[in-house]
């Protein structure tokens, strides 16, 4: 049905597509698959018309097309579910729905043929809101079955869905892939982009790998596996599950009594020097809550902490960073990095003070320490006067872990470090989570990824709805164990 | 676009817009450009010192995030209150020019601070703040004076010998030049500087690696003050009165000039010396257009044709380099 030959793209220096083929055919579901980076999303965009492409060309049902816009790809019958939703918070969701489609007419709005138009839209994605309430009010399971609702409204034959299950919750996923096997016997053509293998393995008929910006491998989802598809995706051999050698110190890093914020409720917990304990949870459990408690950024209600013997009670970052704790924010784009500035001035933005003289900076004091950390971190660069929005996602990431490195903290609470990076840097990032703690450091090491954790850490604290569900060691933890704490339904 | 080229865009526009003057000036009586007479030339610098003062710090502003459109109410609360201070003010003592200059100099700083704590604490947008802050003082202004010019007298009045001193051409030029300096040194070089491009470029980053983000604020909008005060001061000199309504849509010239040096309104970008460089341009075009006795209304709707076109050039610019 649809045809992509030889798609290029790129950004500036950067490729993010080199010659990537594809076809889409009616009632398939077919997987597009590739770790961050590798293209997955920019092939989606430029079949959607939001991006367009350098070269190669596309044909839907054996003409060739050009889909400049995303009313072309509309008018051609393809409909995309952003992993970012192009929705729009102070409309409702009848109107988010009815804004771009073709049978509304824009001058006069009849609301009950809009409600009656998108009932059973809403209906077919099992959302019980009412078409009138407003979208900023639902949260983001719910507005992301919108997005699906609005693209299933336009009929469209090929449907692309981007990470569509990133946000819901387990009992909203299934549906959502009972969904698109409906979908998928109507007829149409679905590309189905994720990282979740094992919901890709339930639901698609082919899957596609891509590998930084390449075609790696077409395949009948049922000639191949998991571990097939992750190897191709890698390209290498990786050992997840070589453990951490280190042992902790007896010394008391932090110690942490009753902490209670508006999110937090009476954390307890211990962590020795050198010790790694991992802080698992779902999205919303508190983790970054609790980070970021520690950190000075959230008043606490009640609690008494210790940090390396001492009371610890910051009333802001800059004082927890006098405490030597650093805190690695979750969102590196948004709470870490000056995407326009330099490396070297996103590196040292956290010790300019100890940095300069009466106000002045020492320049050369800096690039020299900076250089040195960033040697350290491994960060892959071509200059550290480029911007560092210039630099892979891995690579921003050791530029922040330098930042803070930088300020010689003793207990530093890492959310998420990895999220974002790829395979290599994953690695690197480990290494130096491994050695710090090696070199007596406490880290405090929150992830989604339970692997991870069970890779790096030596205990693992699992958080659910703000308070502490339970810690367990490492070695004689099971990811169902993780997951029953993590989702409610025990407590140790 | 190579670095170093892409680097001196605005010093090319500059050129550009210098050499466009050369060709279209008319030509004197013996035949030489008038556009290039050392007495326009520095004409000009000395037309542009009171926009380019105001103009330093507002791109200090404008990089931290925010804007400050009070400036131009404070250039005529600045020049009255001197004013009155220097024709009513009966005071003996020595030195009572410098008194009076810090006085006005001191309150606008104040005027600077209060919008600073307004933007920084109270978290109102900058926009809306220094609106306010615009409104309100130009009403101080007129209120103080009754709506009156106040006049500087003539002769050996103390007034008189200020205006004499704070008129004079090389003396203004020179403060401007000196300012730039000081601006492009405190931007470049200074941990504040540092701290003013991080908090205008990503707040929440700056907040979660410990950055002050509201002294820093608060400073960029003190300076804005004090700027602004010394230019009321000069025009005040220059005119020879204290009119409190002078200084009118002073905040945007002074905002294009930064937005044609290419500083852009979001925040955490910005050079001063673009912001010289645009304060320039502005200036050398308006003499153009005046010695070509172009109609002033005209000139204004050429002068928005030329904002327009500059900012464009700089989008084409940036979306080539992506």
């Amino acid at each position: 049905m649809l045809e992509c030959k030889d798609i290029r793209k790129h950004y500036g220096g950067v490729y993010a597509l080199r010659g990537v083929d594809f076809s889409i055919r009616p009632g398939e579901v077919h997987a597009l698959c590739g770790e961050n980076g590798a293209g997955k999303s920019t092939l989606a965009r430029i079949i959607a018309g939001v991006t367009r492409a350098d070269g190669g060309q596309i044909t839907l049902d054996g003409q060739a097309v050009t889909i400049a816009h995303p009313a072309r790809a509309r008018a051609l019958g393809i409909g995309i579910v952003f992993q970012e939703l192009d929705l729009f918070k102070h409309l409702t969701i009848a109107e988010n729905i009815a804004l771009a489609h073709p049978d509304f007419p824009r001058s006069r709005v009849d609301r009950a043929a809009l409600d009656a138009f998108c009932r059973p839209y809403l209906e077919r994605v099992g959302l019980d809101f009412s078409p009138r309430s407003m979208l900023g009010g639902l949260g983001l399971a719910a507005a992301q079955l919108v997005a699906i609702a609005r693209a299933l409204s336009m009929r469209a034959k090929i449907l692309l869905l981007d990470e569509p299950t990133s946000s819901l919750t387990e009992e909203a996923a299934e549906r959502l892939l009972g969904l698109v096997r409906e979908i998928r016997q109507s007829g149409a053509g679905i590309v189905y982009v994720s990282h979740k293998m094992k919901e890709i393995f339930r639901i698609a008929d082919r899957v596609t790998v891509l590998r930084d910006g390449r075609h790696i491998s077409t395949m009948p989802a049922a000639e191949t596996s998991i571990e097939e598809t992750i190897r191709l995706m890698v390209g290498r051999e990786i050992d997840l599950l070589s453990r951490v050698e280190s042992a902790p110190k007896e010394e008391c890093g932090l110690r942490v009594n009753d902490l209670s914020t508006r999110r937090l409720k009476k954390i307890s917990f211990a962590a020795r020097r050198g010790e790694i304990l991992g802080v698992a949870g779902l999205v919303g459990s508190g983790r970054s809550s609790l980070g970021q408690a520690l950190f000075g950024l959230h008043e606490w209600t009640a609690g008494q902490v210790d940090c390396l013997g001492k009371n610890y009670r910051p009333r802001s970052p800059r004082e927890a960073m006098r405490s030597r704790f650093a805190y690695l924010a979750e969102d590196r784009r948004s709470e870490g990095l000056f995407l326009n500035t330099s490396i070297r001035h996103n590196a040292s933005a956290a010790i300019l003070p100890a940095l300069s003289r009466g106000g002045w900076i020492r320049g050369a004091r800096e690039k020299a320490l900076v250089r040195e950390e960033l040697a350290r971190t491994r960060t892959k660069m071509a200059g550290d006067t480029l911007p560092v929005s210039a630099l892979s996602g891995g690579n921003q990431q050791k530029v922040l872990l330098a930042k803070w490195l930088l300020t010689g903290p003793e207990v530093l609470f890492l959310d998420d470090p990895t999220r974002g990076v790829d395979i290599g840097a994953k690695e690197d990032i480990y290494q130096m989570i491994e050695a710090l703690a090696a070199k007596g450091k406490t880290i405090l090491f929150a992830s989604s990824e339970l692997l991870e954790l069970q890779r790096c850490s030596h205990r693992i604290m699992v958080m659910c709805e703000g308070r502490c569900a339970g810690i367990l060691e490492t070695a004689a933890s099971s990811q169902e164990q993780i997951m029953t704490l993590a989702t409610g339904q025990a407590s140790l | 676009m190579k670095p170093w080229l892409s680097r001196f865009q605005s010093g090319i526009g500059l050129l550009l817009v210098f050499i466009l003057a050369v060709l279209f000036s008319p030509h004197a009586r013996d035949g030489s450009i008038i556009f290039l007479n050392l007495g326009n030339l520095s004409d000009v610098l000395r037309q542009q010192a009171e926009i380019g003062i105001i103009a330093l710090a507002m791109t200090l502003v404008i990089i931290s995030g925010g804007i400050d459109l009070s400036v131009g109410s404070i250039v005529a609360f600045s020049a009255s209150l001197l004013a009155m201070l220097l024709v009513r003010w009966n005071g003996a003592g020595p030195s009572r020019e410098a008194i009076a200059m810090a006085a006005a100099i001191g309150a606008c700083a104040l005027i600077g601070m209060v919008n600073g704590v307004i933007v920084a604490r109270l978290r109102i947008q900058p926009f809306i703040v220094t609106l306010s802050a615009m409104i309100a003082i130009r009403g101080l202004a007129r209120w103080m004076t009754n709506n009156n010019n106040i006049d500087f007298g003539f002769g050996q009045d103390l007034s008189a010998r200020f205006a004499a001193l704070f008129s004079d051409k090389l003396l203004v030029i020179l403060l401007w030049a000196i300012l730039s300096v000081i601006f492009y040194l405190l931007l470049e070089y200074t941990l504040f500087g540092r701290y003013l491009r991080a908090v205008g470029e990503n707040e929440k980053a700056a907040r979660f690696t410990g950055l002050p983000i509201a002294r820093v604020k608060l400073a960029a909008y003190i300076l804005s003050g004090l700027a602004a005060g010394l230019a009321g001061v000069l025009h005040a000199a220059r005119s020879h009165q204290g009119n409190p309504n002078d200084g009118v849509a002073y905040e945007l010239d002074a905002i294009a000039a930064v937005v044609i040096g290419g500083t852009p309104l979001s925040g955490g970008q910005g050079s001063i010396a673009g912001t010289v460089v645009g304060t320039l341009i502005m200036g050398i075009l308006t003499n153009l257009l005046r010695l070509r006795l172009i109609d002033a209304n005209l000139e204004l709707m050429i002068k928005a044709v030329i904002i327009i076109a500059a900012v464009w050039m700089q989008s084409v610019r940036k979306s080539s380099k992506a």
